[in-house]
């Protein structure tokens, strides 16, 4: 059983959950236009002062102050992967509000030429408040701006219309970049609520497959079973007619199992269900149990699922009982798959070649590789098909056997 | 052990309690003394209490489980868990709370007998399907395993027998039981916190009929 869809489905999920949402790309559109905006006036700023200022310390520091604090807001927003309120808090209090009283009382700055670069810092500060405040805060965050350069301005006795134009400036930095982180991060979110609804259809198309899957499975099993009893004149206590109920009870116990135990139905659980069924239909039974199982490449899936295939074969074939446990279970990212009988068994021979010692071994700790061989030298039909198989994939087998203890095959994936 | 062992089953499944009926008739160790459809039913019938009761995981009584398992150990009976299905977190969960075993209702006669036998001599009723649900419980309350344990449960269940389990291991298949029985005695260790003197006296009433 394949189901297209889902890959599609889990790949894209995995996109959406790791790589960054229409949102976080707003957020990051907002950070590199605030940037942007303050570069400018950092630039702005350096001009003046290595032309006009160089000769005094002041405006060096406070170049320098301005530098680091935004440096400060950019390190702050790269790892939160937005503007962090705080850093962008305290440049609006020191960059945008004090500095200006700091320019005219120790920078000599007495005329509306040479205090403008340290006031165009004020501008880009109100941006950026807007994009990381909420309204109540960046409105005290603006009248703190407008207020502290309404003084300064006054301080050095500006002109009225450049006074006017600086507020202007700096008020409406503020509601251009507010309208902006709006609009955007509601397209962000339109973005993400439509990518979210799309990953959803998609797995409901995928179960829906699995499910007219299993419909078409019970019609041709379990209820045909029935219906010819219900009807009369079949005797259900032959041998035969055991079997059959048997192992159509069997696939309706993976199937409650599978609901029950709340796991995504996954490609590589149905391929590995479609390998038992196979089996079943062949006469053997299989006890199969799944836990918490790795999402893997299809190809992966479908290498698993031939080699389980096989490895059951074999036990039909050779373990001399009708009976066989299939385990499948996610060990820290490993995906490892057993399958046991408690038939005759065989010795191994060659152990200890072709690397089987050291890593071969249970599922839980190293150690107990006791004549663990790769499939390879087991010499009963395993050879090609299992080893192979899962070396050609990136995995690993290994075959496990005693005279009279069974046979246990163990795949893994990655080796 | 001496003489038949006397076994009840609890199952609200009338053709189940018919089939083991006659499952049972054929087999001189086991005596099968009652058939319920709840615990109540069984534990108001007459006679003594069975040494062995097998009861339905998913009984619809309206009775918790763990109120079941209680009340049957406390008239002083054993008990198997028997299910369609496994539900791993409800075997669990019937471990933690006192039972002895756990079997899927397609299991054959010997294995069911074998099951009995193992109960009514105080020990452990090991399945594959019992050590899956334990190796791979993933519950808030469960206990730390050695790596041994660990090891010897995984293996057992994986479908090999005790003694490719134990061979595997490196250890004795004698051994390797013992660690599968502390595994269960430390999921009972840990379904009976005791936090008060009148829990601490039920426990050691509980106690006194291990």
């Amino acid at each position: 059983m394949h189901h297209p869809f889902w890959g599609v489905a889990i790949k894209g999920g995995r996109r959406i959950d790791t790589a960054e949402t229409g949102l976080h790309r707003a957020r990051k559109t907002m950070v590199i236009a605030t940037a942007l905006y303050r570069g400018s006036h950092l630039t702005a700023g350096g001009a003046v002062v290595t032309q006009h200022q160089r000769d005094r310390l002041f405006p060096w520091l406070a170049l320098v102050a301005a530098i680091v604090a935004t440096a400060l807001i950019w390190f702050m927003a790269a790892r939160h992967r937005r503007l962090v309120s705080w850093a962008v808090g305290l440049d609006v209090l020191v960059i945008g509000c004090l500095l200006p009283f700091g320019a005219y009382a120790w920078g000599g700055a007495r005329t509306q030429e040479s205090i403008a670069w340290v006031m165009l810092l004020g501008g880009s500060a109100s941006a950026m408040a807007a994009v990381a405040f909420g309204a109540r805060l960046l409105a005290v965050a603006v009248m703190l701006l407008v207020a502290t350069h309404l003084a300064g301005y006054l301080l050095v006795e500006a002109d009225a219309s450049v006074t006017g134009a600086h507020l202007n400036a700096v008020v409406f930095s503020a509601v251009v970049s507010w309208v902006l982180t709006w609009y955007l991060c509601r397209q962000g979110e339109r973005v993400d609520s439509a990518n979210r609804r799309a990953l959803a259809a998609e797995a409901q198309r995928a179960r829906f497959a699995e499910r007219v899957a299993h419909h078409n499975a019970l019609h041709d099993t379990v209820l045909a079973t029935l219906t010819a009893i219900a009807r009369g004149g079949v005797d259900a206590n032959t041998s035969m007619m055991r079997e059959r109920c048997a192992r159509e009870a069997a696939y309706l116990r993976r199937l409650v199992e599978q609901a029950d135990d709340r796991e995504q139905a996954s490609e590589l659980r149905a391929a590995l269900e479609e390998s038992v069924r196979a089996a079943e239909a062949l006469g053997l039974r299989v006890s199969a149990r799944y836990h918490e199982l790795p999402a893997v490449p299809g190809e992966i899936a479908l290498a698993m699922a031939r080699a389980v295939t096989e490895s059951l074969n074999n036990v039909r074939c050779h373990a001399g009982t009708g009976h066989a446990f299939l385990t499948a279970a996610g060990d820290s990212g490993r995906l490892i798959v057993t399958v046991v009988d408690r038939g005759r068994g065989f010795a191994v021979e060659g152990a200890g070649e072709e690397g089987a010692g050291g890593s071969a071994g249970a599922e839980t700790s190293g150690g107990s590789a006791v004549r663990t061989a790769p499939a390879r030298r087991s010499g009963i039909g395993l050879d090609r098909s299992v080893y192979a198989r899962m070396r050609g994939v990136g995995g690993r087998a290994f075959v496990d056997s005693a005279p009279g203890e069974g046979v246990r095959v163990e795949l893994r994936w990655p080796a | 052990m001496a003489g038949v062992i006397t076994v009840a089953v609890v199952d609200d499944d009338r053709m189940l309690r018919d089939g083991i009926r006659s499952w049972f008739a054929g087999v001189e160790e086991v005596d099968l003394v009652a058939c319920a459809a709840t615990v109540d039913e069984l534990l108001a019938g007459p006679g003594e209490p069975p040494d062995v009761v097998l009861l339905d995981l998913m009984l619809r009584d309206g009775r918790p489980v763990a109120d079941n398992i209680r009340r049957l150990r406390a008239a002083g009976s054993r008990v198997l868990m028997i299910s369609v299905v496994t539900d791993r977190d409800r075997i669990v969960a019937a471990i933690t709370d006192g039972a002895d075993g756990f079997l899927t209702k397609d299991q054959e006669l010997s294995v069911l007998v074998e099951a009995v036998g193992e109960i009514a001599a105080g020990r452990t009723a090991h399945s594959p399907e019992l050590a899956f649900a334990l190796a791979y419980d993933r519950g808030p309350a469960r206990p730390r395993l050695s790596p041994q344990e660990r090891e010897v449960l995984v293996g057992y269940a994986s479908g090999l027998t005790l003694k490719a389990t134990a061979r595997r291991a490196g250890i004795t298949a004698n051994t390797a039981k013992y660690y599968l029985d502390r595994v269960k005695a430390k999921y009972q260790e840990a379904g009976r916190p005791t936090y008060t003197k009148i829990d601490l006296a039920s426990r050691v009433r509980e106690d006194g009929w291990r």
